[in-house]
């Protein structure tokens, strides 16, 4: 039972390190440039296919492919900044919300015409190896995910903290008009933000691949995660939405473990109305 | 403006004749699918508008209300042989109490987290559904028991009875929408859409009146629900809580003009046709194609057009006459 419970627990951690890179892009676009990307899910799915077709046609492995899909990611992201999402930040929400969902919702049918619904799957050496340890079985596919990922959201704390940019970005976060009085340059730092955010996203599907399959949808699973823990995590804190993200790994893995199969998902959309009902500002967070 | 008013209403009664007139012209079965579903995504578009146009509340999440229509009538009528008719007004009223405390939940967060709050009560509906099967068939649905011409059973032989029934629904909608706009309702709203800080400073009960609206709004989107299972004799949890409905719904009004009486209409009747038209060309064996498409024009019309196909020919009239009229 209690070996049952630790498993259950490791699990969730494992997968929560990857929930934890995409909603560290939700929301540190979110504090950002304060709008919610919609499509950040369809942006792990992308990194998914990218770290597929160049296994499948150049045999790279998806662990040095995030050399490509980070990139090439990042460099969407400035894109996206610049000709979609610049074009309307303003008071109204709703050209906002709809923009990134559109975006989303063509991400994936594009993708299911070029690629059809297949499942997409790329087999390494250690897709199927376990670390047995004290009656636990630790996969090593997604114990280099949740390593590489954490590594990750270690540089960006570091990132955020220590560099001058980083620096410009959580002052643009916190108060963007005064940010801005002191010489930041809104454009600059809001298509950086979408182009870390979009990299992370990237991560989070190359990292995925080992054991996890590619298809139009895949990207969903994890947004809704994303969205949830963003929520828990208090909007626009990057440590918040990294906390969060573990728990609710941890919540799905314990959900799926002791209530069903198919229940982790029920499990995690309660978490969300729970978090509504009594702590709507996050749980670590002062009410305002 | 006095005098636009009534060309409006005789617009109105003219198109309406029309329509009336439509299935003794159309007789193509295909055609006549599509006319309902035109009208049946217009009805969703409107009451969804109510909410999201108004008050500027965008929900993603009006499939809860949809499903929840259909389920009450479907479960009244299999189990307890009680009319669809009488089940579809207990069903709008099984979705205002539910949109209760769900929009207690959800009121809680503003903007965007709003319209994600309104997709996971959506979602967690279709899970509950889903998973309990003893409660209302679980995953597999049922069929409706097919009587044959049996109109109050809310069955017929005719499509064309089932275009005047949802046709007698979007004129009530399009009814409710006409006197909001004049009403005190109306203009809280419109007020609160603006700036719900602003307007409760100036003494609005903004609570109270979001929780009104989307009340109305899951009360007409339930009917939908019910209407819907009626037409296909097929409920599942999929079908009844797909997030292709709460996408629809949105995305009809946003196309057409959010918060105008007609945009709803308009949008659906562009996107339905566009819709119609791939399949006819391209056949259904091509997924993706159509939310593809949608997808593109409603970029296109957030990046050019805000204000949708309305605040468009609002602009050309106002351009034409030389002066800023208000209303729509």
């Amino acid at each position: 039972m209690v070996t049952t419970l630790v498993q259950a627990v490791i699990n969730g951690l494992l997968i929560g390190g990857i929930y934890a890179l995409v909603s560290i892009g939700v929301t540190l676009i979110f504090g950002v440039v304060k709008i919610v990307n919609f499509a950040q899910g369809e942006f792990v799915m992308i990194g998914m296919y990218i770290t597929y077709f160049l296994s499948n046609q150049f045999g790279i492995d998806p662990l040095f492919s995030l050399l490509v899909s980070m990139p090439v990611l990042f460099v969407t992201g400035m894109l996206i900044q610049h000709f979609l999402i610049r074009r309307v930040l303003g008071e109204n929400d709703m050209p906002q919300i709809f923009l990134t969902f559109a975006l989303s919702l063509l991400l994936m049918n594009v993708t299911l015409l070029l690629f059809t619904a297949n499942y997409r799957t790329v087999h390494t050496w250690y897709s199927d190896e376990s670390i047995f340890f004290a009656g636990l079985s630790i996969p090593v596919a997604k114990l280099i995910a949740f390593t590489v990922a954490m590594c990750l959201s270690g540089i960006l704390w570091l990132f955020l903290h220590r560099t001058d940019l980083g620096k410009a970005m959580r002052a643009a976060s916190q108060n963007r008009e005064v940010a801005m009085l002191m010489g930041i340059n809104p454009n600059w730092v809001f298509a950086v933000a979408l182009g870390i955010a979009l990299a992370l996203a990237g991560a989070a599907g190359s990292l995925l691949m080992p054991f996890y399959p590619a298809y139009p949808m895949a990207g969903q699973v994890f947004v809704l995660m994303a969205f949830v823990a963003v929520v828990l995590g208090t909007l626009g804190n990057v440590v918040g939405a990294f906390v969060a993200s573990l728990m609710m790994g941890v919540a799905e893995s314990l959900g799926i473990q002791f209530v069903g199969a198919d229940s982790g998902l029920i499990v995690v959309f309660m978490l969300l109305l729970l978090t509504l009902a009594f702590r709507p500002s996050g749980l670590g967070a002062r009410r305002s | 403006m006095q005098s636009g008013r009534y060309l409006g209403l005789g617009l109105f009664a003219v198109a309406l004749c029309a329509l009336l007139a439509v299935p003794y012209f159309v007789t193509s079965s295909f055609a006549i699918d599509i006319l309902i579903r035109i009208l049946l995504f217009a009805f969703i578009g409107v009451a969804w508008n109510l909410m999201g146009g108004y008050a500027k509340q965008l929900s993603l999440g009006h499939a809860a209300y949809f499903g929840l229509g259909a389920y009450t009538s479907t479960l009244l009528q299999v189990d307890h042989g009680i009319s669809p008719w009488i089940g579809m007004i207990a069903g709008g009223v099984v979705a205002m109490i539910a949109s209760l405390p769900i929009g207690w939940l959800c009121f809680r967060l503003r903007g965007p987290y709003f319209t994600i709050a309104t997709i996971a009560t959506a979602q967690v509906l279709m899970l509950i559904f889903l998973k309990f099967r003893d409660f209302a068939w679980g995953a597999e649905g049922t069929t409706i028991p097919n009587l044959g011409n049996a109109p109050w059973m809310m069955q017929f032989e005719e499509k064309s009875a089932y275009f005047y029934v949802i046709l007698g629904l979007l004129v009530i909608a399009l009814g409710v929408t006409y006197w909001l706009e004049r009403s005190w309702v109306g203009y809280y709203l419109m007020a609160i859409g603006e700036d719900e800080d602003a307007a409760e400073a100036i003494g609005v009960d903004a609570p109270r009146m979001k929780r009104y609206i989307y009340a109305t709004s899951a009360f007409l989107t339930a009917l939908a629900g019910t209407f819907y299972t009626q037409y296909i004799y097929f409920i599942d949890p999929a079908t009844a809580f797909s997030f292709n409905i709460s996408i629809e719904a949105a995305l009809v009004s946003i196309v057409g003009g959010i918060g105008t009486l007609w945009g709803p209409v308009i949008g659906t009747v562009l996107l339905e046709t566009t819709s119609a038209l791939l399949q006819s060309w391209l056949g259904s064996s091509t997924g993706g194609i159509q939310l593809t498409v949608y997808s593109l024009i409603l970029m296109a019309v957030i990046l050019w057009r805000p204000t949708g196909i309305m605040g468009f020919v609002n602009e050309l009239r106002e351009g034409r006459s030389g002066k800023k009229t208000g209303g729509s």
